[in-house]
C-alpha cells in the first residue's frame, strides 16, 4: 500500500497531462491526482482546500470528500481515466475518488443539424449520453420507461444505453438485444460496428437502426413499441428495429391534420419511386423501347437527343454521377463555399452541358426531378441508400429496356423484403405489441 | 399484414400468372358458345378439390403436405413427391420460356431470348432462396403494385368492345366436360402450394372461397375481353389472345403507345412470384424427403433452377413450348387430383382411429 502513489505515478508516467499535487493536512501529506485535460484544476483544488479547512482530521476530510473510499489500484486507475480526482494520503493509508469540477467538454442542447423539424420542437440530441436520456425522460415521464446501461469495448470502454417502454416491446426481443449488447467484445467505434452486433451482413445497404437527432422522434418510436439505443459521444438516437415505413412517416407529420399527413407520405413514396425509376426509364425508353411511347412523344424525345455523342446510358450515368458528386461536395465543404459550388454546378449542369450538346434537355429535367425527389425521405442514411439503388436498375434497364426497369424494381422489393433484424422484417409496417410483425 | 392475407395474395397471384397466356386459348378450343359455362364448371371442379384439400389439411395442424406424406411412409412420400417436384421443375422452365416468348414478341424484339431467360431465372431463384417469408412479403407489395395496372387494362379495354360478340350466350350441351382439354385446363390452377405454405397458418375454406371468387371474376374477364374485342371467329387464330387484345387498345391521353406494356409487366411480376413459390416448394420437398444432410434447401433450389433453365433454353420453338406445357400441365392434373383426395382419406382414417382409441 505504501507505494500506491508511486505505482499510479509510474502507470501514468508517459501521460503529459497527468498531474500530481501535494497538500498537507494535520502534518500528513495528501496527494491529489488526475488528468488536467479532464479536470478544472484550480477550482477542484480550491474545493478540496475548503473541505480540508472544514474538516478536523484527515479521515474526516476523506469522508467529507467522497463516499468511494479505500478502493484498490484498478479502480483508482479507472477513475483517473474517467476524469475523476483521486486523493491518496501519505503512506497509502486512505484513498478517495472525488467527483471534481470537470472541464466543460460537451456542448449544450442546440438545434438539430441534419433534420429540420418544421413546426415542431427544435432541440436535438448532443454527444453526452446522460443529457440525451434526460431529454427523453423529460418527455416520457412514465415509470414504464426502462433504461439499461452497458459499458462495452476493449481499448476504450464506451457507454451504451438501451431504452424501452416496458410492456410494449416484446419481452423476448428485449432479452435478445440485451444479450447481443452484452456479448460485444470488440471496440464500438462507429455505428456500423454497432450494426454488426445485430447480425449485419457485410454488403447490406440498410442499417438495423433508424437514426434520429430529434428527441420527439425518439419518444414517438418508444411509444410505438421500439427500442431506442444511445451511444456515448454520438448525437443520434438509434431506433431499433428500423422499418421501411420510418423514412416516409417522421413523427413531425403528426402535428398536421391527418389528411395532410397522408398526403405528405404519399408524396414521399412517389418521390422515392421517381428517384429510383426515372433515370432507368429514360435510358430504357431512349435506347431499347422507343416504340412504347406515342409517336409524337417519341419524336420529341429523339429530337431532344439530336447531335449528342454519348449513348443514353453513358449520358445518364454522367449526369446522375455529377449530381451525386455535387451533393457529396456540398456536405463536405464549409457553408461559405457550398453555395458557390451549387451555383457553378447548376450553371454547368443546367445550361453549359445542354448548349455543348453533351446531354439532352430532357435529361436535365430528369436529373432535376431526381435531385429533388432524392431528399424527400427522412434520415440521411435512407436517402443515401435510395440514391445508390438507382445505379443497378440503370444498368439493367440499359440491357433489357422497360422489362429491365420493372425486373430491377422487383429485385429491390424482394431484397428489401428479405431483410430482417432479430426476426422483425424491414418491410413490416409497424411493430405489434404481442408478437413480432410478420 | 397477417400471414393469412399474404397467402391469399400469393394464391391470387399464382392463379393470375398461370392464366394470362394460355387459358383463354384453351377455353376457345373447347366451345364455340357460352364460354362462361366452361369457366364456371372449371371453377366448380377446382373449388371442390380445394374444399377437399383444406378439409384434409385441417386434420393435420402445423404440418405441411411433406410431413403428412412422410407420416404415411417414406416410400409413399418418395413415390409421390419426387415426381411432383420434377414436374414442377419442368413447369417452371416451360412457364418462364413461354413468358419469354411473349415478352420477345411484344416488347423486346431484338433481344435474344436466352438473355431474358437469364434475367427471369436469376430473380426467381434469388427470391426462392430467400425463403417463404420473403416471398410472401414481397408478393404483397407486388400485388398492390400490379393490381391497379391490371384493373386499368381491363377497364381500358372496354372501349373496344363489340357487345354483339358475346352471343350466343348459352351452349345447350355440356359435352366439353368429357373433352380431355377440359381437364388440361385444371393444370392451370395453383391451389396445391397452399398445402406447403400453410403449416404455420390455418386457412379457412371461407377465406379461400373469397379469394376464389376474385380469381373467377378475373378469369371471366380474361376469357371475354379478347372475345368481345375480336369475335369468336378471329380469336381462335391468335397465339396470345389477351396480349393481342390489349395491343388493340389505344387511349389518347396515355403517353404509352401500347397497353400491352402494362400487361406484360404485370405478367413478369406475377410469374416471378409464382415460380419462386414453386422453386421453394421443390427445395423443401427435396430437403425433407431425401434428407441429405449436406444439401441445404438453397442448393436444391439452385439445382432445379439450373435444370429448368436448361429445359427452357433447349425447347426449339414456340409450338413445342406450348405442346410441352400442355403435357406438363396434364401431369400436374394427376397430382391435383391425388394429393387432396389422398390427404383427406388419410386424415379421415387416422382421425377416426384416434377417436375409437380414445373412446375405448
Amino acid at each position: 500500500m505504501g507505494d500506491l502513489v508511486s505505482d499510479i505515478q509510474n502507470l501514468f508516467s508517459v501521460q503529459g497531462d497527468f498531474f500530481i499535487g501535494k497538500e498537507v493536512k494535520d502534518k500528513t501529506a495528501i496527494y491529489i491526482m488526475g488528468f488536467s485535460t479532464l479536470i478544472d484544476l484550480p477550482k477542484s483544488n480550491l474545493y478540496v482546500r475548503q473541505i480540508a479547512a472544514a474538516s478536523s482530521s484527515v479521515k474526516e476530510l476523506f469522508t467529507n470528500l467522497s463516499d468511494k473510499l479505500d478502493t484498490d489500484i484498478n479502480q483508482l486507475k479507472k477513475a483517473i481515466l474517467d476524469g475523476k480526482l483521486v486523493i491518496i494520503s501519505e503512506g497509502g493509508k486512505h484513498n478517495a475518488i472525488v467527483d471534481p469540477v470537470s472541464r466543460n467538454l460537451t456542448r449544450s442542447v442546440t438545434e438539430p443539424q441534419s433534420e429540420s423539424p418544421l413546426q415542431g420542437p427544435i432541440d436535438a440530441f448532443v454527444e453526452d449520453i446522460d443529457i440525451n436520456i434526460g431529454l427523453i425522460r423529460k418527455r416520457l415521464t412514465s415509470e414504464r420507461l426502462c433504461h439499461c446501461s452497458y459499458e462495452v469495448g476493449d481499448l476504450g470502454s464506451r457507454k451504451v444505453s438501451m431504452l424501452y417502454v416496458k410492456g410494449s416491446v416484446p419481452e423476448d426481443l428485449i432479452k435478445k438485444v440485451d444479450q447481443q449488447i452484452k456479448q460485444i467484445d470488440a471496440d464500438i467505434e462507429t455505428v456500423d460496428d454497432f450494426n454488426r452486433v445485430f447480425g449485419r451482413r457485410r454488403f447490406n445497404l440498410v442499417s438495423h437502426f433508424f437514426q434520429t437527432e430529434l428527441p420527439n422522434q425518439a419518444t414517438h418510436s418508444l411509444r410505438t413499441n421500439r427500442i431506442v439505443l444511445f451511444l456515448d459521444n454520438y448525437p443520434y438516437a438509434l431506433v431499433f428495429p428500423h422499418l421501411l415505413w420510418d423514412m416516409f412517416s417522421p413523427s413531425i407529420d403528426r402535428d398536421f391534420p391527418s389528411l395532410v399527413a397522408y398526403g405528405l407520405r404519399a408524396l414521399r413514396v412517389f418521390g422515392v419511386i421517381v428517384n429510383v425509376l426515372l433515370p432507368a426509364l429514360y435510358v430504357a425508353i431512349i435506347s431499347i423501347n422507343p416504340e412504347v411511347l406515342k409517336i409524337d412523344l417519341a419524336l420529341f424525345v429523339s429530337e431532344s437527343r439530336q447531335g449528342i455523342p454519348f449513348p443514353a446510358l453513358l449520358e445518364t450515368i454522367i449526369m446522375v454521377g455529377l449530381v451525386d458528386l455535387i451533393l457529396e461536395a456540398i456536405v463536405r465543404l464549409p457553408k461559405s463555399v457550398g453555395p458557390t459550388i451549387t451555383m457553378v454546378g447548376g450553371i454547368i449542369l443546367g445550361q453549359a452541358m445542354v448548349e455543348a450538346k453533351l446531354v439532352s434537355t430532357l435529361l436535365v429535367i430528369v436529373t432535376t426531378a431526381i435531385v429533388i425527389s432524392g431528399s424527400v425521405v427522412s434520415g440521411i442514411p435512407n436517402s443515401l441508400y435510395i440514391r445508390l439503388l438507382r445505379y443497378p436498375i440503370l444498368i439493367i434497364a440499359a440491357i433489357y429496356g422497360i422489362l429491365g426497369v420493372f425486373a430491377g424494381f422487383l429485385f429491390i422489393i424482394v431484397y428489401l423484403a428479405s431483410l430482417t433484424s432479430n426476426g422483425i422484417p424491414y418491410t413490416a409496417f409497424r411493430m405489434n405489441r404481442k408478437e413480432d410483425a410478420k | 399484414m397477417s400471414r393469412k392475407w399474404q397467402i391469399g395474395f400469393v394464391f391470387i397471384i399464382m392463379y393470375l400468372s398461370l392464366n394470362h397466356l394460355m387459358y383463354p386459348k384453351l377455353i376457345y378450343g373447347l366451345t364455340e358458345a357460352g364460354h362462361w359455362e366452361v369457366v364456371v364448371c372449371q371453377g366448380l371442379l377446382q373449388i371442390t378439390l380445394i374444399g377437399i384439400y383444406i378439409k384434409g389439411l385441417s386434420y393435420f395442424p402445423q404440418q405441411d403436405v411433406i410431413d403428412i406424406y412422410s407420416k404415411m411412409g417414406k416410400l409413399v412420400a418418395f413415390i409421390l413427391l419426387i415426381p411432383f417436384a420434377l414436374s414442377l421443375t419442368a413447369l417452371i422452365g416451360l412457364d418462364i420460356r413461354i413468358h419469354t416468348e411473349a415478352i420477345n414478341l411484344f416488347f423486346l424484339k431484338r433481344t435474344p431470348y436466352w438473355s431474358v431467360l437469364v434475367l427471369l431465372f436469376f430473380i426467381t431463384t434469388y427470391t426462392a432462396m430467400n425463403g417463404l417469408s420473403t416471398i410472401l412479403r414481397s408478393s404483397t407489395f407486388i400485388f398492390f403494385m400490379i393490381l391497379p395496372l391490371l384493373l386499368f387494362i381491363i377497364c381500358s379495354s372496354f372501349m373496344n368492345f363489340d357487345w354483339h360478340n358475346v352471343r350466343p350466350l348459352w351452349h345447350p350441351s355440356l359435352d366439353f366436360l368429357l373433352n380431355k382439354n377440359f381437364f388440361h385446363l385444371m393444370g392451370y390452377s395453383a391451389f396445391l402450394p397452399l398445402g406447403f405454405m400453410t403449416y404455420k397458418t390455418k386457412l379457412t375454406f371461407g377465406f379461400i372461397f373469397l379469394e376464389w371468387v376474385f380469381v373467377m371474376i378475373i378469369f371471366l374477364s380474361f376469357t371475354y375481353i379478347p372475345l368481345l374485342i375480336f369475335g369468336e371467329e378471329s380469336v381462335v387464330t391468335l397465339s396470345f389472345p389477351m396480349m393481342e387484345a390489349m395491343n388493340s387498345v389505344d387511349i389518347k391521353w396515355v403517353m404509352f403507345n401500347q397497353q400491352t406494356i402494362f400487361l406484360g409487366l404485370s405478367l413478369i411480376g406475377f410469374t416471378i412470384i409464382k415460380n419462386s413459390v414453386l422453386l421453394w416448394i421443390i427445395g423443401r420437398i427435396m430437403q425433407k424427403v431425401l434428407k441429405w444432410k449436406r444439401a441445404k434447401a438453397s442448393y436444391w433450389i439452385t439445382a432445379s433452377s439450373v435444370i429448368a433453365f436448361i429445359l427452357a433454353l433447349i425447347v426449339p420453338s414456340r409450338s413445342w413450348t406450348e405442346t410441352f406445357f400442355l403435357w406438363c400441365s396434364g401431369v400436374l392434373v394427376y397430382f391435383m387430383m391425388i394429393i387432396p383426395i389422398s390427404i383427406l382419406i388419410y386424415g379421415y382414417v387416422l382421425n377416426r382411429g384416434r377417436v375409437h382409441y380414445e373412446e375405448s
